[in-house]
């Protein structure tokens, strides 16, 4: 029983990382109508900008993620007026490949700026366990899950009850209404990117201590986040973050009861079958398209 | 002339016999050897980028397993040849044949729900076949990478530079053979569910067939390209197949320019034969680590905004403009 | 005889009916009109007939088959093909291989006999070609054929689109508002066309139209329907003196579109 709550929390831990990443994905799917592949890179690159406060600015980590998560805020608002904003009357595709575009320009921008060794980056909390149901789950794991829920949480809040979040969900559901009705939906999808772009910084700092600050820290990450995206349905905020709780337990379980090897490509393939079985997604609705 | 060049494979073939001259300036000291090994990888990404082409530019899906699918062609041919003592035209089949049926499966899976859950689903495929290919030390070798010996067939085995040839022969026969059906009812369906899937369907084409097929395709060149690259490398490494190639490929296609068969060859060569043959040779910037990434990434974005047809169109749009230039200065003169 | 019968068709979308009970037929030769307000559900039964909707309820009888059971796809293979609203061609390709689009389930050799070019593909292609040919010299455009089809005018598009509904030998062909954005000559000139097909190419035609002119001078039977009901069914007389239509017509626009 132990073991099993290690690996519960240890896939809550992972989960929540997964779905800060996951929810930067869905608002830019909803205000964007663009799949962003670039959301673990942007986190990636700001992690690097983090050590950096930490290293040479002498910032505690604490003060270095929020370093870092405005400097991805900035970031996010860069890649809207350059990029994003540009490329407004591009199909679908085009975009697409736009944030492939994205990737490759932050890949290069990472080991310019910081080197190519791997930093370290600490964890918030580096010492302190505590006991559930007698597995010792570290304090930071609990504060990761922690962050995780309260950071989803609050978004929910503030997509549900504010008037920005209105102007959001707004802009979601159909883009030239919003802009008809006076919703400033340039100002809109900005906002998203920067939020995604501090999301995904934020994941990749929950991840650092673990697997340290390298231009590939991200990869895993982005890859679940989308799966989880697709399990979930963009259709819906929680939908991504619920997947990436369950892809984040049933991995390691998967890992451990199953194996170690065989584990991650077993998850990608039930992760396949749900697709055939359910392909509109957990929550998701199905959307007749016009002709 | 002009005719001879449109009409049938001339073009190809001439380009053909022009890259072969390679390994034979590199032989009278005209060019560096080096280059000779940066122009095969052009040939060999070139073929891949080729297929992708089929999927991107004419059917509008995105795969990122490109390089998943090269890899596992790559070892398969490796391990075929090398420990099982296969024939290479053998292996190549196998190390074909094998990748395109496992892409059809996770194509059929992903294609039936939307275009886009493609690109996820050879996303996480593609991760795991590198997991596959540094983790199955037995088969491919680990992190201590894979040997492959230069291709032998008919009892001739070839050298380093009868391996360039043979590549180069390998792309001119696909680039003939992917002119040939684009310019069929296969390539026009391809189009056509292109720009109307509604209009696709009406006209009778099978959307998820033809959307299989040119992912199957794509599937097939990858496979084909790390055949080569293994047999002409002579090396596989697991961190060789990464997402980051994938892009890269996905790059050349756009940059080079969609829906044409020399537009991604111009794409391969400038996404990986420039950084290699001139970006890293400058003094100083030459040596700034991620400078290549940086520049396929600020110029698939540029190409992407503002010059959507790809950089194959660049020569004829520069004539244009001067023969242009050119008769509004006459047109002065005679004034 | 009837060739094309719809049988108490209903579907909604999100609890919202936009065809309610719909039943009419069409004979063989004929050229039937559906007309309709704005939102009277008139595309929504073109996308029910040619199954890119499924009906919740009815049936959809082409020649005694029933089409809800087919894929989309397959509704080509039976004789019945239709255009859009917005002309929805491919600009990459000339006109001609526009044309040969429609053709594509005369198509036997795929792939692998297209990449090798083997003698039989070419013979194929060259027999299609060679109809799509006489089509595009039927609408007048075979000079045209080698044009790019990015960039022609509207007038030219839809007669292109027209064609490659021809190209599969059709039985029936379907007309998603044939004359929107074509000038007044350019909607004589369409008359004289659908009427021509009809003779040419012995095909039934089923036409949703906004323009009046239109429906009233090719159509031999309309049928009118609003928040998809059918108000009345008849002769382009008989239509224009039902006071249903009228009262349909005059309660929603201001502009009344029947002379």
């Amino acid at each position: 029983m132990e073991t099993f709550f290690q690996l519960l929390f240890g896939g809550l831990q992972t989960g929540s990382v997964t779905a800060l990443a996951a929810l930067g994905i869905a608002i830019i799917y909803r205000t964007s109508r663009t799949t962003n592949f670039a959301q673990g890179t942007i986190g990636m690159f700001n992690a690097f900008i983090a050590t950096f406060g930490l290293i040479h600015m002498n910032m505690t980590p604490w003060m270095a993620a929020i370093f870092g998560m405005l400097a991805s805020f900035l970031t996010g608002v860069a890649v809207d007026l350059l990029i994003i904003r540009q490329a407004k009357k591009s199909s679908p595709i085009a975009k697409q490949i736009i944030t492939f575009g994205i990737i490759m320009i932050f890949l290069g921008a990472a080991p310019m700026l910081f080197g190519v060794v791997p930093l370290s980056f600490p964890s918030f909390l580096p010492t302190g366990h505590a006991s559930i149901m007698g597995a010792a789950i570290s304090h930071n794991a609990l504060l990761n899950i922690f962050i995780g829920v309260v950071a989803a949480g609050l978004l929910f809040l503030f997509l549900q009850y504010t008037r920005w979040g209105l102007a959001v969900r707004v802009t979601a559901s159909n883009e030239t209404t919003a802009k008809l009705m006076g919703v400033p939906t340039s100002h809109v999808t900005m906002g998203a990117w920067a939020v995604a772009a501090a999301l995904g910084t934020l994941s990749a700092l929950m991840l650092a201590p673990a697997i340290s600050v390298n231009v590939s820290m991200m990869d895993t990450v982005q890859i679940n986040a989308l799966i989880a995206g697709v399990i979930g349905g963009f259709q819906t905020f929680y939908g991504p973050v619920l997947a990436a709780y369950i892809i984040g337990v049933s991995r390691n379980l998967l890992l451990f009861y199953v194996s170690s090897t065989w584990g991650e490509p077993l998850l990608f393939m039930f992760i396949l079958l749900f697709i055939v079985l359910r392909p509109n997604g957990l929550i998701g609705k199905k959307i007749v398209k016009k002709v | 002339m002009q005719n001879i060049l449109k009409h049938n494979y001339t073009k190809y073939i001439v380009f053909g016999i022009i890259i072969s001259l390679m390994p034979t300036l590199a032989g009278i000291g005209l060019i560096r050897s080096a280059s000779v090994i940066v122009l095969g990888a052009v040939i060999f990404y070139g073929v891949v980028a080729i297929g992708l082409n089929i999927l991107l530019g004419f059917s509008g899906l995105i795969s990122l397993g490109t390089a998943g699918f090269m890899g596992l062609g790559a070892y398969m041919s490796a391990y075929l040849t090398e420990i099982l003592g296969l024939p290479f035209l053998l292996s190549l089949a196998i190390s074909v044949v094998v990748p395109v049926i496992i892409g059809s499966l996770v194509g059929l899976v992903s294609l039936r729900v939307s275009g886009m859950y493609l690109a996820i689903a050879t996303l996480a495929v593609s991760e795991v076949f590198r997991l596959m290919f540094s983790e199955f030390t037995d088969i491919t070798g680990g992190f201590s990478g894979m040997r492959a010996s230069f291709p032998s067939f008919f009892g001739i085995s070839l050298s380093r530079d009868t391996t360039f040839i043979f590549l180069v022969v390998i792309l001119v026969l696909l680039m003939i053979l992917t002119d040939n059906f684009v310019n069929s009812s296969v390539g026009r369906a391809l189009l056509t569910m292109r720009v109307s899937e509604t209009a696709a369907s009406a006209m009778g084409i099978n959307l998820l067939k033809y959307k299989l097929m040119a992912f199957a395709l794509a599937t097939a060149y990858a496979a084909i390209g790390g055949v080569m690259y293994v047999h002409f490398i002579q090396f596989s490494f697991p961190t060789v197949w990464t997402v980051m190639l994938s892009l890269q490929i996905l790059a050349a296609v756009v940059i080079g320019g969609i829906k044409t068969i020399f537009g991604p060859i111009i794409g391969a060569f400038v996404v990986f034969g420039v950084p290699e043959l001139f970006l890293n040779r400058l003094p100083i910037i030459g040596d700034i680590p991620g400078l290549a990434f940086m520049f396929t990434g600020v110029l698939i974005i540029v190409v992407i905004l503002f010059y959507p047809n790809g950089l194959i169109y660049l020569g004829h749009d520069i004539k244009r403009l001067w023969l242009k230039n050119r008769k509004s200065q006459k047109g002065g003169e005679t004034a | 005889m009837t060739i094309l019968k719809v049988e108490n068709l209903s579907i909604a979308f999100g609890g919202l009916k936009a065809v309610d009970d719909l039943s009419f037929s069409v004979n063989q030769d004929e050229i039937y009109g559906l007309i309709g307000p704005n939102g009277a559900g008139k595309t929504t039964v073109f996308n029910c007939i040619t199954q890119f909707y499924k009906p919740n309820q009815g049936k959809i009888l082409f020649n005694d088959t029933d089409l809800v059971l087919k894929a989309t796809h397959n509704i080509i293979k039976l004789g019945l093909v239709r255009t859009f609203q917005n002309v929805e061609l491919t600009r990459d390709l000339t006109l001609l291989e526009n044309l040969l689009v429609g053709a594509h389930i005369s198509y036997k050799y795929g792939l692998f006999a297209n990449s090798f070019k083997l003698p039989k593909a070419k013979k194929e292609e060259k027999e299609i070609a060679a109809r799509g040919e006489g089509i595009l010299d039927f609408l007048g455009l075979l000079d045209k054929k080698n044009e790019l089809t990015g960039g022609q005018p509207y007038g030219i598009l839809k007669k292109v689109e027209l064609g490659r509904t021809l190209m599969s030998n059709p039985k029936m062909i379907i007309l998603d508002e044939p004359a929107a954005g074509l000038n007044d000559t350019e909607t004589i000139e369409l008359a004289t066309l659908i009427r021509s097909i009809r003779t040419q190419y012995n095909c039934s035609i089923l036409l949703v139209e906004h323009d009046m002119r239109l429906v009233m001078d090719v159509c031999d039977r309309i049928c009118a329907i609003s928040f998809g009901k059918k108000l009345a069914e008849g002769t382009p007389k008989e239509i224009q003196q039902s006071t249903a239509v009228q009262e349909a017509y005059l309660g929603i626009s201001d502009d009344t579109e029947v002379d």
